[in-house]
C-alpha cells in the first residue's frame, strides 16, 4: 500500500453559499478525516423566534438564507398552517408553486452558471469567461433574470418575497405581465438546453452506494406528497421524526443526519431519481437524451438533474400562467391558535423540514432540518473515496481541487447550515 | 482611458442576501460595469482573493467576534470608500437580533457564545471603523444600490 502524510486545508473554499473551511489528514496513506466545517457564526434564529407571532416568523426566517429564503419562507408557511389548520385555497397553492419555480429557476442558474462552470472551463470566475464565451455569459444572465422576474410578478420579489404569508398571497400578481413572462421563459428554453448540454458532456464521475431521498410529488412542484426513499420506503411527512436521525459524526464533532439508519443524498439528483415520471411533458420531450441518464449514483450528475428542474420549472410555470385567472382573496383564517405541526418542502438543495410548536398564536418551538445538513455525511464520504482513489497518483493541488467540485457539486449553503450545526473551534 | 476602479464585496455574519440580490443586479448592469470596474474580491464569484488597496468596498452583515472585527479593520484599512450595504450592516436587524435577546434566551445561547468566542454582542461596521455611505433594505433596493455605487465609479 502506498504510505504518505498528507495535511490538506482549504480556508475559505469559494463558490459556494456562505462561509466552509475543508481539511483533509492522510496518514500512513490512508484517509484519517474528513472535516468540513461550517465558518457561518450563528445568529440564533431558533431562540429569536420564541413567543413571536405565527403570522411574522415566515418573514423572519426567510432571513436565514438569502438564496433560498423562498424554501424558508415556504417551508416555515406550511409548518405554520398545518399547525393551525388553515387549508389554503388552490389559488394559493398555484402561487406557491409559481413562487418556488421562479427560485428554483434562478438559484439552480446561480449555481449552474456562476459555481460550477468555471471548474468546467477551468478558469477562476465566470468573469474570465466574458471573453472567450461571450453568449454563455449572456445566456447566464437572461435565464437568472427569467426566475427574477417570475419572483418579481408572483412574490414581490426574489429575495425575502413579501407577498407569501399564512394563508394566502398578500397581493395578485399583475395579469396584464403574464403574456411577456411566458415569452420570456419561452425564449429561455434554448439556453437552458444549451446548459443541460454542456452537464450531458461532463465526464466527472463520482459513484458510490448510498440512498436519496426526496419529496414524491404527482406534478413535481417541490411543494407537497410523501417522503421518499430509493429503498422504497415512504412515509408520510408528519412523521418525519421517527425515520430521521441525527448522528454524531464518527471523525468530527458536527452532526449529520441518517434516514431509517442509512446515509443518503437529498437534492436534484435524490429527487429526480425518484421523481422522474412526474416531469413536466414537455421537458420529457425537449430533454429526453438528459432524462436517460437518470435514475443515477453520479453524485456530479446533480448538475444535470438541476438543469432539468430548471426546464421543469419553466415549462410547468408557462401551463399554470397560461392557465391563471388571478381573483383577489382574504387569507384563510386558523382554526386554532394552539399546536404543533410539520412543513416539508424540496429547497434547491434537497427536503426541508420545518417542526414548530404554537401556543396562543405565538411560536414556543421550532426545529429545522435542513438540506445541507443531511448531505454532510455523504459528501465526507465521497470526498474521502475520492482522497483513497487520488492518492497514488494525485498530489495536494489536485486533491484540493477535486475536493472542490466535490462540494460544489452538492451545492451546499453554509448560511442555512449554520443554524442547526455547532461549529466545533479547538481552542489553542 | 481611466483605470478600472478596484472593487471588493465582503459577506460578513449575515444571510449573504444582499450578495445575492446583487448578482440579481448583475443581471443587468454587470457587462457594463466590468468596463469601469475589476471585481478583486468576492468569494461567491471567484476564487482568487487578493487586494492591497480597493476603491470601493461592500460589506454586508454584522460582526459576531474578534477574527471577523479585525478582518473588517483590515478592509477599512485599504479601501478608499467603505459602504454599508443592506440594513443588516446599517441598523444590525436581523443579524445582530441576540443583541436584543430578553434573560432567558441569553441564557439559552451563552454556552454557545463563550465557547466559540463570539464577542458579547454583535458590532455595527459604524460601531468601530469609519462607513463612508450606506444602502439600506433587506435586501438591498435596487434602485438606491445603483445609485449609490455608480457615484463612486466616476
Amino acid at each position: 500500500m502506498h504510505t504518505c502524510d498528507l495535511n490538506i486545508s482549504i480556508n475559505k473554499l469559494s463558490k459556494i453559499e456562505g462561509h466552509a473551511d475543508l481539511d483533509i489528514v492522510v496518514k500512513n496513506g490512508e484517509v484519517k478525516s474528513v472535516d468540513l466545517k461550517v465558518m457561518e457564526n450563528r445568529r440564533f434564529f431558533d431562540e429569536a423566534v420564541k413567543g413571536q407571532s405565527y403570522n411574522s416568523v415566515p418573514q423572519l426566517v426567510s432571513r436565514i438564507c438569502g438564496t433560498c429564503s423562498i424554501a424558508h419562507l415556504t417551508g416555515c408557511v406550511e409548518a405554520v398552517e398545518k399547525t393551525l389548520k388553515i387549508k389554503p385555497s388552490e389559488q394559493t397553492m398555484i402561487l406557491r408553486k409559481l413562487t418556488m419555480y421562479s427560485m428554483m429557476i434562478r438559484d439552480h442558474a446561480l449555481h449552474l452558471y456562476y459555481f460550477v462552470l468555471p471548474d468546467i472551463y477551468g478558469v477562476d470566475s465566470v468573469l474570465d469567461l466574458i471573453e472567450t464565451e461571450k453568449e454563455l455569459v449572456h445566456e447566464s444572465l437572461h435565464v437568472k433574470e427569467a426566475g427574477n422576474n417570475l419572483s418579481n410578478l408572483i412574490a414581490g420579489r426574489a429575495v425575502h418575497a413579501p407577498f407569501e404569508q399564512v394563508g394566502g398571497f398578500s397581493r395578485m400578481p399583475d395579469e396584464s405581465k403574464f403574456k411577456e413572462t411566458i415569452k420570456e421563459l419561452e425564449n429561455t428554453r434554448k439556453y437552458v438546453l444549451r446548459l443541460a448540454e454542456i452537464f450531458y458532456n461532463c465526464k466527472w464521475n463520482l459513484s458510490r452506494e448510498t440512498d436519496f431521498v426526496a419529496l414524491k410529488t404527482d406534478d413535481f412542484s417541490f411543494l407537497e406528497g410523501k417522503i421518499c426513499s430509493t429503498t422504497g420506503a415512504c412515509i408520510k411527512e408528519e412523521n418525519f421524526w421517527d425515520h430521521l436521525h441525527d448522528v454524531v459524526m464518527p471523525y468530527s464533532q458536527a452532526k449529520g443526519f441518517k434516514f431509517e439508519g442509512h446515509e443518503y443524498m437529498v437534492g436534484a439528483l435524490a429527487r429526480l431519481n425518484l421523481n422522474i415520471d412526474n416531469i413536466h411533458k414537455k421537458t420529457k420531450k425537449d430533454m429526453e437524451k438528459y432524462l436517460a441518464v437518470f435514475p443515477s449514483k453520479n453524485i456530479y450528475h446533480n448538475n444535470l438533474a438541476q438543469a432539468i428542474e430548471i426546464m421543469h420549472s419553466i415549462d410547468h410555470s408557462i401551463e399554470l400562467l397560461k392557465n391563471l385567472k388571478p381573483v383577489k382573496e382574504d387569507p384563510i383564517k386558523p382554526e386554532t391558535l394552539n399546536g404543533e405541526g410539520v412543513g416539508v418542502i424540496e429547497a434547491p438543495r434537497g427536503t426541508l423540514y420545518y417542526w414548530l410548536a404554537i401556543d396562543e398564536g405565538k411560536i414556543r418551538y421550532l426545529n429545522l432540518v435542513i438540506p445541507t445538513a443531511q448531505n454532510l455525511i455523504n459528501m465526507r464520504e465521497d470526498i474521502r473515496q475520492m482522497v483513497h482513489e487520488k492518492l497514488e497518483k494525485g498530489n495536494e493541488t489536485a486533491i484540493k481541487k477535486e475536493a472542490e467540485k466535490i462540494i460544489r457539486a452538492y451545492d451546499p449553503c453554509m448560511s442555512c447550515a449554520s443554524h442547526f450545526l455547532r461549529v466545533h473551534i479547538k481552542k489553542e | 482611458m481611466n483605470k478600472k476602479k478596484q472593487i471588493g464585496i465582503f459577506s460578513f455574519t449575515c444571510d449573504e442576501g444582499c450578495t445575492i440580490f446583487l448578482i440579481e443586479i448583475f443581471n443587468k448592469m454587470l457587462l457594463s460595469w466590468l468596463k469601469k470596474i475589476e471585481l478583486r474580491y468576492f468569494l461567491s464569484v471567484k476564487d482568487k482573493a487578493e487586494f492591497d488597496y480597493l476603491d470601493v468596498a461592500l460589506i454586508e452583515g454584522v460582526v459576531s467576534n474578534e477574527k471577523e472585527k479585525r478582518e473588517v479593520e483590515e478592509i477599512r484599512k485599504k479601501a478608499k470608500i467603505v459602504i454599508a450595504m443592506g440594513t443588516c450592516a446599517v441598523t444590525g436587524y436581523p443579524s445582530a437580533q441576540r443583541n436584543n435577546f430578553n434573560e432567558t434566551q441569553q441564557k439559552n445561547i451563552q454556552d454557545e457564545l463563550d465557547s466559540n468566542n463570539y464577542l458579547p454582542k454583535c458590532l455595527l461596521l459604524k460601531d468601530f471603523i469609519k462607513v463612508d455611505d450606506e444602502i439600506l433594505g433587506c435586501p438591498i433596493d435596487e434602485k438606491k444600490f445603483i445609485e449609490t455605487f455608480e457615484k463612486y465609479l466616476k
